[in-house]
């Protein structure tokens, strides 16, 4: 299945091409996979975090599902 | 501690200082302010006629090294909304008034001639003076912040309080300026319309010299660094106020609301803005750092969160702060503009008449929905923004906010609450706030109760921002907390730490309790932020106002919002809970 990853803030340097900007990557991904399958494959660190599917919260036991975004924020707030 | 009050009356150009009543001595800031207006404006008096006052005034923690400590509280009768106002903001006023021992100025009465203006000077020997200035009449901000620098002495150390040509128009989103460290008008007493309160009373501006002066004195010293470096460390170890904040500043939120569905577009008609990520945070640091512009500082000396900034223009001369979330939210988003040096040219024009950028941003939105200009057009609301400071159509009527605009203009969906502009969450899928605009006594206000943590950030637990359950106890927690922090004069943003680490919450009531010298204990410190909402509700009953006020616009129980398609749902029933304290604590406090 397809889904697309976007990262956020000091995040987005971990995207697998490399190169930062916030625009999401298409990941191609066993059916099943998890939420917290992606953040390890990406290596993010060990840190707390915001995720979101299709922009609802989620959990790492999210399971994705094709076509899904999955978009992760380090800890922000401001107002 | 000692403070007094600073009365300055326009009607005969007196000046007094007076003790600080003995049964005030526990307030400070907000709980300051409310208190004095509570008691001594009528409520049904004209915002803008002689029977208003307005105070300035330092939280308890002013003038001290604690850490955000150096907020001020900005009251009166509001234009805007016709109930009380307490106006907060940054710059370098608090610490200076506080240092000189002022617990509060309070400004009354009106001048007969309505040409005239006047400057308060306020020198650090405590020496004050009101000076005829009549020359500055309709200057900008920045040009007055140049003309007062010219006043002073070599090597002066001073804050200034302005008004700009909005307040001067009796515009009712004209704000308050406050300078920043170096010396920039650019920190915002901005909601509800007290620019023009300070216009009515002819005061264009205050300054007060704070040179040579110390800290102001704890009762107990050691006790009180020991609790600031607590709270500092605090601070400094939440990944928020010690990472995020300073990094990215306050549009860090631009991307994460954008992608929750929660950020108003289009006048509140969208969830999601596609340009989101031109205007976030992000891209806001990269330009900045491209451009050699200031990036990471405080807005007040002892801020350690530093989420300030300067926005330079594309040749590298400073143009404005920020701009905040809430000013690229309100002209950016809700205007459909994706750039941000159009939105940091209409940042500029606001700081420099003196106008309040959201109510603006949320007026020029709603101005957008009649047709009149194309969502989009950043250089046709710049030249309707401007075209007010002649008196010219459409400025004038704008400037007196989205309620006054979308009535002249016909617009069906107009964001406000009690009169003021909703900020920059929308309440159908953030329903948590939603309660906190529907409730607080000082109409729309973000800062009131900002559920956002909860809701969105996963800061201080987790509650579902797409259904109503929990919402209104969520908001009235977060209500009480911040009338409290308001009053102790630190940053709410300190509260993303307290939310999560509960040693900065005791840290401060050490700080209070060591600076003050007065026993505290946790629970007094929230009966602090009881009672000032208790003044708040209070005031704003004896004006007219009613549960019917405290509710949101129809069109947010009707009207779907996309991309989660979804209504505000909190019940009117959990909306009157969240004042249910009030006549028990009125009670105990003795007020009616």
């Amino acid at each position: 299945m397809q889904i697309r990853v976007a990262l956020f803030a000091h995040l987005s340097r971990f995207q697998p091409d490399g190169e930062a900007g916030r625009e999401p990557r298409v990941f191609e991904l066993p059916e099943g996979t998890t939420v917290g399958a992606v953040i390890e494959s990406l290596g993010l660190p060990d840190e707390p975090r915001v995720l979101f599917v299709n922009g609802r919260h989620a959990e790492e036991g999210t399971v994705l599902s094709e076509g899904d975004r999955l978009a992760i924020f380090p800890p922000v707030a401001g107002g | 501690m000692k403070r007094d009050l600073l009365r300055v009356n326009m009607s005969d150009l007196s000046i007094t200082r007076e003790p600080l009543p003995e049964g005030w001595h526990r307030y400070g800031g907000r709980a300051l302010t409310d208190a004095i207006v509570f008691s001594e404006v009528p409520p049904d008096a004209d915002p803008l006629g002689p029977d208003n006052v307005l105070v300035f005034s330092p939280g308890l923690l002013g003038g001290t090294s604690a850490p955000n400590g150096g907020r001020i509280s900005v009251g009166a009768k509001s234009p805007l909304t016709g109930g009380i106002k307490e106006s907060n903001s940054g710059g370098q006023a608090a610490h200076a008034l506080a240092r000189i021992g002022i617990g509060a100025v309070i400004v009354s009465g009106k001048p007969a001639d309505p040409l005239a203006r006047y400057c308060l000077v306020i020198e650090a020997d405590g020496s004050a003076s009101l000076q005829r200035v009549d020359e500055w009449a309709g200057l900008g901000n920045y040009e007055l912040a140049d003309e007062i620098a010219a006043t002073r002495p070599e090597g002066d150390r001073y804050a200034t309080i302005q008004t700009g040509p909005a307040g001067e128009a009796g515009a009712k989103a004209a704000g308050i300026a406050i300078s920043d460290p170096k010396g920039y008008p650019n920190r915002f007493a901005g909601r509800g319309g007290l620019g023009s309160v300070m216009g009515s009373k002819g005061l264009k501006a205050i300054v007060i010299s704070d040179k040579g002066l110390p800290y102001t004195e704890h009762a107990d010293k050691d006790a009180f660094q020991a609790a600031l470096k607590r709270f500092a460390s605090a601070l400094k170890e939440h990944a928020v106020t010690g990472q995020a904040l300073p990094t990215y500043g306050t549009n860090v939120l631009t991307n994460i609301l954008s992608e929750a569905g929660g950020l108003p577009t289009r006048n509140f008609s969208e969830g999601s803005f596609e340009k989101a990520d031109d205007v976030g945070g992000e891209r806001q640091r990269e330009t900045i750092l491209a451009r050699g512009g200031h990036e990471h500082h405080g807005c007040h000396t002892g801020c350690t969160i530093q989420c300030s900034r300067y926005w330079m223009d594309k040749d590298g001369h400073y143009k404005t702060k920020g701009p905040e979330y809430e000013t690229v939210w309100s002209f950016g988003a809700d205007c459909g503009i994706g750039d941000l040096d159009e939105i940091a040219d209409l940042d500029r024009a606001c700081g420099n008449l003196g106008l309040d950028t959201i109510e603006m941003g949320a007026t020029m939105a709603v101005y957008m929905d009649s047709g009149k200009l194309a969502f989009g057009d950043a250089k046709g609301a710049l030249a309707a923004l401007l075209s007010g400071a002649e008196g010219g159509e459409p400025g004038r009527v704008l400037w007196d906010g989205a309620l006054a605009t979308g009535k002249a203009f016909g617009v069906a969906h107009i964001p406000v609450v009690k009169s003021q502009a909703l900020p920059a969450y929308d309440p159908r899928p953030v329903m948590g706030i939603g309660v906190t605009y529907a409730t607080s006594p000082q109409g729309a206000d973000h800062t009131a109760g900002y559920t956002i943590t909860a809701n969105i950030l996963s800061v201080g637990g987790n509650v579902d921002p797409l259904k109503p359950e929990g919402q209104a106890e969520l908001s009235k927690n977060l209500q009480i907390a911040t009338a409290m922090l308001d009053s102790v004069g630190l940053c709410i943003f300190v509260a993303f730490a307290v939310l999560d680490i509960p040693d900065a919450f005791t840290a401060i009531h050490d700080m209070v309790e060591a600076h003050t010298g007065d026993p505290w204990d946790p629970d007094a410190l929230m009966q602090l932020g009881k009672e000032t909402l208790v003044f708040e509700r209070l005031f704003n009953e004896k004006a007219g106002f009613t549960s019917a006020d405290d509710r949101l616009p129809g069109f947010f129980k009707t009207v779907p919002l996309p991309p989660h398609n979804i209504v505000f749902q909190v019940t009117d029933e959990d909306l009157d809970s969240v004042f249910d304290f009030v006549p028990e604590t009125a009670a105990q406090m003795g007020v009616s």
